[in-house]
């Protein structure tokens, strides 16, 4: 069974295949067969091979397939091989399962597009390149994957390429994460350098065996790889991206910057654990990372009108919540909350797309109202969705209570971030669907969307009864989970509080919301606030515009600047020497007989001279 | 002859049979189906004699040929390319009216020739491998004698082989004058026990202008991009793999035969020889606007890229330059295969405009030539990669840093004009259209109503699309999964040094 | 005579050889220069093997084949001068330039 891990990329990307070779000629039905049935495969031999791994795992967990060598060259041998243990196992049914469900979503929510067949075919790619990343057992076949998912969040950041602003925004996503992108490469080629392996496991053997914990090298290539980890997954600083990124369709949001891609750096912090326990400095930072982001997007969130924005700074906060868990070493945590937010962010996504077709492309919460009575499928799952994610949190703040880098001073600012979390949920719930009727409802979903909706959302609230990754075998060593089952007591009134504290949130956003309709946007959800720090807020923190100031500017202003000075001068003249170069030697072809036989004489004299001569 | 000297020799001999063997059916009975069939069959046959004549290797043949898995390697590889070429041609020929059958015949006594070159192991047979296979090539590019460029390519092509051959011939007498041998082995083992070189050394110094020519290697490369513009697009790719990877396949073995002492000065002179071709190969390529020409001369510079690893003068090198000639051939012939089969009887598909958005129209097409030219770039996951790998691996490894920046330096050159092409084949129909119209006002319109894209949309025969179908398999394959293909050219290079 | 004599004419073949192949304006005096090439290179090649008889008889053998190859060569030279010649109506090199940008 488990031999047939490889087919698991395979068949998305044999879809791609046939759709690219087909995108002319395929009829809609072909490309739906083809998009969703190649992802259903995969879906399925995820199921099978979980019910395996469950029923009859394999040697210490884990199961190594060698394919092939890709080639052997001065010692230096990487390979194609693929690593299933509980983690790519959670990783792989996040991804296929969730995937199939967006992708059936999508047969009907983009069945108008005049590029059908594309959208599946670079829906099917990053699927395959995702399963690539997370199955990979070398730092080449996973650095494949991961600048591969890039790509494809480019290609469909801008599917509408049409409208300028989506291209720009996928421009934005690119050279953003290519910032994290570039410090992560740099990571990995000195962790192979230096440790001489591409093998991940081998890599943290080695790692543990050759570096004390906090020397300079390890710091330095946790460091790097948190580079790469910040961007993939939208963190401060460079979160930037991701809520520009809302400008491709809401099953992309759905997929790739809600439920799998944006999960990248999480899962990369989980996978190389062994590194970042020997850098504890780093460690500390991706804590603080997590923790600023969490509470920087959560607010800005509050402030957000725009629906597919809100869920944009909601990711990026729920990411924050992640890495907030990884920080303390409680991976078992960040990967049950990961599991969970899939699900319960992939309902809203995909509802919130429906939501937005159905009100004629309107994207501001304050000029929706009262769908609940005619989009009812929608409400509901958004709302059983939305209750799953409180309690993989509430593990995360257990844990970090508990943790031995944590505290209660840091569980009480992960509890102001649960508080916000359900003001800003509840308060784009309560606005859109309750209340008086605003718009005009001109479609309704179909089985289609409204099915994957209510899977995803018993997916989410099943989370907020178990815990995926302990289920599947996950569960890596944490203080925290030791201490609070030393305490069970604390643990309990802890959890009872963190509920506590989400149900004031909610009540706190039904009385702003729904009691007092008199916030129609312009207004605060605390109404104290001052206005230019509210606009701050909405603003995302000013990050876009101080790096506007910061970066951008003085980059442009130093182009134009130099636009006639030295360096751009040096660039000139490198394009020039390489074109004169050409037109100069271009010369020699004269297209006369004898002047090649002149050449020919005299490469023949040069010859004879050097051998005579040298 | 002894019947192991047979065995040995049966690639050569069902060739030179299948040659006669075409002669007299056309003799017979003109039919150009079944001339390329038995064309084809030959070469098939051909290869698979090798795998019986591996039974009896290595083989000395007298003191002239010798079958070793070196030499068998390289016969496959260029009977691999024939077939390729045979199976290109027949539908190329099939459009035009003329004579097409002798083609046939041309094409069997080159793979002769090339046969002859791989297994050659004195200087005699040297000459004979050389010479039948450029007289041949000389007819093969004059053969559209419809073509106006025909007879010009054809005499260019001839005074400058022939100058440089006899440079070959020369030379050959020099290095006979010191060491009173033509045989290779007796020959290096007399260079190392006479002190001083006296003739030999600069006979071997002419000798490397035949050499250079045929690699079409600076400051021999002239002649490349005018031939590979005036042949028809088949022979062009078969003069562009056959005849360069036959001519490296024995400057490799004579070279590994060499001492180190003895080879220093030439080894000089072929890393000049390299540095330049890298340089001139990717500059001349950069703007220019014929894609056969852009082709030759990128083809300038690949050749200069395999003499980096051969400068090694390792076994690792010479694993790597075999891997690389592999990868350039699957690769050029891909290119060249797409090139074929979108020229039609009025004219090759040559221009750069007529590659714009051709994504849109033919994406299989541009999809294979987008893989041959970032195979040619050495883009990840495509042959030409691991190729080039190897070469700057075996570079590295001895320590080679001049002619490894300049390769370094030339590849960047060169991803700019391969994916110029790329940008151009992925770009829109609609863009191009108004500039292909103006540049096409002075040739007769085509159907009005239609695009006025060219070439037009012509179906792709049965034997040219397994062909192309074959080599993008290659094309990925040996990218991704190159490991048996290394093994096998490991242990075939293995008795050179 | 002396082997050095016949080096002497070889080298002066040579030269004249190549000289006419690279200046002559006929396609019909470049192909002798190359012929006459050929022929220094034979000369050098039997003259060797007859005055170091130690050294066997490869060089002779060598130069008939070089003989053989370098008539198929002329032949194969003179059709397509022909064809030139139809085509251009001259063969002058010089003249013979269309494939050129």
């Amino acid at each position: 069974m488990f031999d047939l891990l490889a087919l698991l990329p395979t068949f998305p990307l044999v879809g791609f295949l046939i759709l690219m070779a087909g995108s002319n000629s395929l009829p809609r039905r072909g490309v739906v067969a083809v998009g969703v049935g190649s992802m259903g495969l995969s879906a399925l031999l995820a199921i099978a091979i979980t019910v395996n791994f469950l029923s009859a795992p394999p040697p210490g967990q884990v199961f190594e397939q060698h394919l092939w060598t890709w080639f052997e060259i001065g010692g230096l041998a990487p390979g194609f091989s693929l690593y299933l243990d509980p983690l790519s196992l959670a990783m792989t049914l996040v991804i296929t399962i969730v995937g199939f469900l967006i992708h059936v979503y999508s047969a009907e929510f983009m069945r108008d597009d005049e590029a059908f067949a594309r959208f599946f075919a670079y829906m099917n790619l990053f699927v395959s390149l995702m399963l690539m990343l997370v199955l990979a057992d070398n730092l080449l076949l996973l650095y494949l994957g991961w600048e591969g998912v890039g790509m494809c969040s480019f290609l469909l950041i801008g599917f509408w390429y049409k409208k300028p602003a989506n291209g720009k925004a996928a421009q934005k996503a690119f050279i953003v994460t290519r910032v994290g992108d570039t410090a992560m490469a740099v990571g990995l080629f000195l962790l192979v350098t230096q440790l001489g392996t591409f093998d991940i496991q081998e890599l943290g053997v080695r790692a543990t065996e050759q570096w004390p914990v906090g020397s300079t090298m390890a710091v330095v290539a946790a460091a790097l790889l948190l580079g790469g980890a910040i961007g993939k997954s939208a963190q401060l600083p460079l979160h930037t991206w991701l809520p520009d990124a809302m400008a491709g369709p809401s099953p992309v949001s759905a997929l790739i910057h809600a439920a799998t891609m944006v999960t990248a750096g999480v899962y990369l912090i989980a996978r190389t654990h062994a590194l970042f326990a020997l850098a504890p400095v780093v460690l500390t930072a991706v804590m603080l990372v997590g923790l600023l982001t969490q509470l920087t997007a959560g607010i800005s969130a509050v402030h957000q009108r725009d629906i597919k924005r809100i869920l944009a700074y909601s990711t990026i906060s729920q990411l924050g919540y992640m890495f907030f868990a990884l920080g303390v070493s409680s991976n078992g945590a960040a990967i049950n909350h990961l599991m969970t937010h899939a699900c319960f962010k992939a309902t809203w996504f995909l509802a919130a797309g429906a939501v937005i077709v159905a009100v004629n492309h309107e994207h501001d919460i304050f000029k929706m109202g009262g769908l609940g009575k005619k989009l009812p499928a929608l409400f509901w799952a958004m709302f059983f969705a939305g209750c799953g994610p409180f309690f993989s949190k509430d593990g995360i703040l257990a844990e970090v209570w508990f943790s031995d880098t944590g505290g209660p001073l840091l569980w009480l600012l992960g509890l102001f971030g649960v508080f916000v979390t359900s003001i800003y949920l509840f308060r784009l719930l309560f606005t859109v669907f309750l209340g008086p009727l605003k718009n005009e409802v001109h479609w309704k979903p179909g089985r289609a969307i409204t099915i994957p909706l209510f899977i995803l959302a018993v997916g989410s609230v099943i989370g907020a009864l178990v815990e995926y990754p302990r289920l599947l075998g996950y569960h890596p060593h944490s203080s925290g989970i030791e201490a609070a089952h030393a305490s069970p007591y604390l643990h309990a009134t802890l959890g009872k509080i963190a509920v506590g504290v989400a149900l004031t949130g909610i009540y706190v956003a039904y009385r702003l919301f729904v009691r007092h309709r008199h916030y129609d946007g312009d207004e605060v959800i605390v109404p104290h606030i001052r206005v230019p720090l509210r606009n701050l807020f909405a603003d995302g923190w000013g990050f876009d515009r101080a790096y506007r100031v910061a970066f951008v500017a003085p980059f442009r202003s130093a182009a134009h600047f130099l636009r006639n000075e030295l360096i751009d001068r040096g660039c000139d003249a490198v394009v020039a020497v390489v074109q004169s170069g050409h037109r100069l030697i271009r010369r020699t072809q004269t297209g006369r007989l004898r002047w090649y036989t002149a050449g020919i004489a005299a490469g023949a004299v040069l010859s004879l001279g050097m051998v005579l001569f040298s | 002859m002894s019947r192991t000297d047979l065995t040995a020799l049966s690639p050569l001999l069902v060739v030179a049979l299948a040659a006669v063997a075409v002669l007299l059916l056309i003799s017979v009975r003109r039919n150009h189906r079944a001339t390329a069939t038995l064309t084809l069959a030959g070469l098939v046959l051909g290869l698979v004699s090798i795998s019986w004549a591996a039974t009896v290797t290595p083989h000395q043949v007298a003191p002239l040929l010798i079958a070793d898995g070196y030499a068998l390697f390289y016969s496959a590889l260029v009977l691999a390319a024939a077939v390729v070429v045979c199976l290109l041609s027949f539908d190329y020929l099939e459009q035009r009216g003329e004579q097409r059958e002798e083609f046939y015949v041309l094409l069997l006594l080159a793979t002769l020739g090339g046969l002859v070159l791989v297994g050659a192991s004195h200087f005699v047979t040297l000459f004979l491998g050389l010479e039948i296979l450029s007289v041949a090539i000389y007819v093969m590019v004059a053969y559209a004698r419809s073509s106006p460029l025909a007879a010009e390519t054809g005499i260019k092509y001839l005074v400058l082989a022939g100058a440089s051959s006899a440079f070959l011939v020369f030379g050959m007498a020099l290095v006979y004058a010191q060491t009173g041998t033509l045989e290779f082995r007796p020959l290096v083992a007399q260079l190392s026990a006479i002190e001083g070189s006296g003739l030999a050394l600069p006979g071997m110094a002419l000798m490397l202008v035949g050499v250079g020519f045929k690699l079409a290697v600076v400051p021999f490369h002239m002649w490349t991009p005018e031939v590979y513009q005036g042949a028809p697009a088949p022979v062009t790719a078969f003069v562009a793999t056959v005849s360069k990877g036959a001519m490296f396949a024995l400057l490799l073995r004579f070279f590994a035969a060499l001492g180190p002492g003895e080879a220093r000065p030439l080894l000089v002179v072929l890393g000049l020889v390299a540095m330049a071709s890298i340089l001139a190969g990717n500059l001349l390529a950069l703007l220019e606007q014929n894609i056969k020409r852009l082709l030759a001369f990128s083809s300038i510079a690949h050749l200069g890229y395999v003499l980096v690893a051969f400068l090694a003068s390792s076994a690792f090198g010479d694993e790597a330059v075999t891997f690389y000639l592999v990868a350039y051939f699957v690769s050029t012939l891909a290119a060249f295969g797409v090139v074929t089969v979108l020229s039609d009887n009025e004219r090759e598909a040559e221009r750069i405009e007529d590659y714009r958005g051709l994504f849109w129209r033919r994406p299989l097409l541009a999809t294979l030539m987008t893989g041959a030219l970032l195979s040619l770039a050495g883009i990840p996951l495509t042959t030409g990669f691991v190729g080039k790998f190897a070469v700057v691996a075996a570079g590295v490894e001895a320590s080679l840093w001049l002619p490894v920046s300049v390769l370094a330096l030339g590849s960047a050159i060169g991803l700019y004009y391969y994916l110029r092409l790329v940008v151009v084949m992925l770009s829109s129909l609609d863009a191009g259209a108004a500039t292909e119209s103006a540049a096409d006002s002075g040739r007769t319109p085509a159907d009005p109503g239609q695009t006025p894209a060219w070439p037009r949309a012509a179906r792709v025969g049965g034997g040219a699309a397994l062909a192309l179908g074959l080599l993008a398999l290659l094309l990925l394959g040996l990218g991704l999964y190159p490991g048996p293909l290394m093994d096998v050219i490991e242990s075939s290079v293995s008795p050179l040094r | 005579m002396e082997l050095g004599a016949y080096l002497a004419v070889s080298a002066v073949l040579f030269v004249l050889g190549m000289a006419m192949a690279a200046a002559r304006r006929s396609l019909i005096y470049v192909l002798m220069g190359l012929e006459l090439i050929l022929n220094a290179a034979n000369i050098n090649l039997v003259a060797f093997a007859r005055f170091k008889p130690e050294i066997g008889l490869d060089g002779q053998i060598g130069a008939i084949f070089v003989i053989i190859l370098a008539a198929a060569e002329a032949a194969i030279g003179l059709a397509i001068v022909l064809n030139v010649y139809s085509r251009f109506g001259t063969i002058r090199p010089d003249d013979i330039d269309e494939l050129r940008q």
